[in-house]
């Protein structure tokens, strides 16, 4: 889970080393990637909507 | 060191050329109020940080493809990727996007404040005018183009500030927190003068908020800047911004004005000041359509001279102006001219260029069928 997430993370900035994509890519199990980049979606929304509140105040 | 040496002759030049750029009116303005100023200091500090990107990226672009050129013996890199750098110059961009989130933010977020004004003014967008209502002071009147047909006709030498000039201007005490809402009677119109850094859409069935707080006294012009239509150039803004005493006053004569002109509509006018008073207001409302001999346009806008129809119908003359015509051009002026100016045109109108009725409309008349059909 915890490699799933970082990938995500690379993923959001948009660079990824090629030996990582190729492990990734690697593993028989989307499942894991889609329930990361869920969360780690939900996340960023979250710090966004807070950074807005906080500015607002 | 050559290329440096080159850089540093740009950036000088672009250093030169920005009071140039000031002085020729080819750069935004710095304005009048002091959120005027913050949006030029975005705007330069922005603009800035757009030309040392463009000299880095351009120069490193130039100077590698003079350095590592091929005739020189130059042989491509083959590597595929290099993360630490790619991070970097992903980074980079994100940290100057933020850097110049936070100051333009907070500027929005004092341009939205509306709150806590002095004055309030209702600003409606009128095809093809401007009318200005100060809330609460009963003062309320229309600004119309204030330039002379004949200069746009090309008749006459333009003079110095063609189509920037109006009848009336809207005053505006200097120091104060003043709120414009802004709306509009019948199509999207845009409230636009540069000096205070306002351009807001007045739209119909909405009211639109921004506010000024002018510092300076002075004379500030600007422009409808959304196409609303045929005179959409010809429906300028003129801002007065005047000391607070002279503000007073002003408040006070125009509601001496007001209230004179609401005793008028009772006494009995004589057919010459009706006709005097009906010319000034045709000029100003109805000649940008109807053509200023009463010729028209037609079909969209119907002459009035020797119009039969017309001269037979007194009311229906009248509830035209009042109500206009729906699925046409013509609008309603019930809420732009009083019970005077509507008498004065329509009496001018039945007696104008040929047109000879004889009819004369009292104030009285028109202000019992203004109370009417409220």
């Amino acid at each position: 889970m915890w490699q799933a997430i970082k990938s995500v993370l690379a993923a959001f900035l948009g660079v990824q080393k090629d030996a990582r994509r190729r492990e990734d890519f690697a593993s028989n199990r989307p499942g894991t990637f889609i329930a990361a980049g869920l969360l780690m979606g939900v996340v960023f929304v979250v710090l966004v909507a807070l950074v807005a509140v906080l500015a607002a105040r | 060191m050559r290329t440096l040496l080159v850089w540093m002759a740009g950036g000088l030049a672009s250093a030169a050329l920005t009071p140039i750029a000031l002085a020729n009116g080819w750069n935004m303005p710095v304005g009048v109020t002091a959120v005027s100023r913050d949006i030029y200091s975005l705007h330069m500090i922005i603009f800035w940080i757009c030309v040392v990107i463009g000299v880095i990226v351009f120069g490193a672009m130039f100077y590698s493809l003079f350095r590592y050129r091929h005739s020189r013996g130059a042989k491509a890199a083959t590597f595929h990727e290099h993360t630490s750098v790619e991070v970097i110059w992903t980074a980079i961009p994100l940290l100057i996007l933020v850097g110049m989130a936070v100051p333009a933010t907070a500027t929005l977020k004092n341009m939205y404040d509306t709150s806590e004004a002095d004055l309030d003014i209702m600003v409606t967008g009128q095809q093809w005018r401007w009318r200005y209502e100060y809330l609460g002071e009963e003062v309320a009147f229309t600004s119309n183009l204030g330039t002379p047909r004949e200069q746009i006709s090309g008749a006459d030498e333009k003079g110095e500030h063609y189509l920037l000039e109006v009848d009336e201007p809207l005053v505006l005490p200097v120091g104060q927190k003043v709120r414009l809402l802004l709306t509009s009677d019948d199509v999207i119109h845009s409230w636009w003068v540069p000096d205070l850094a306002v351009k807001q859409d007045a739209i119909p069935g909405f009211v639109n908020e921004n506010w000024v707080r002018i510092e300076e006294p002075g004379i500030y012009r600007g422009q409808c800047a959304e196409l609303c239509g045929k005179d959409h150039a010809f429906m300028p803004v003129v801002v007065e911004a005047v000391e607070q005493e002279r503000f007073d006053e002003w408040l006070v004569e125009r509601k001496e004005a007001a209230a004179q002109e609401a005793q008028g509509v009772d006494r009995e006018w004589g057919m010459d000041e009706l006709m005097e008073r009906g010319e000034q207001v045709y000029g100003s409302v109805c000649a940008s359509c109807h053509q200023p001999d009463g010729t028209g346009n037609p079909p969209a806008f119907p002459a009035l001279a020797g119009n039969q129809a017309l001269l037979d119908e007194p009311e229906r003359h009248i509830s035209t102006v009042i109500d206009g015509v729906s699925g046409s051009a013509m609008p309603a002026f019930r809420n732009t001219l009083n019970a005077v100016e509507i008498a004065a045109v329509v009496t001018y109108e039945r007696n104008a260029w040929g047109n000879e009725s004889g009819d004369s409309v009292q104030p009285s008349e028109i202000a019992e069928l203004l109370e009417q059909d409220e």
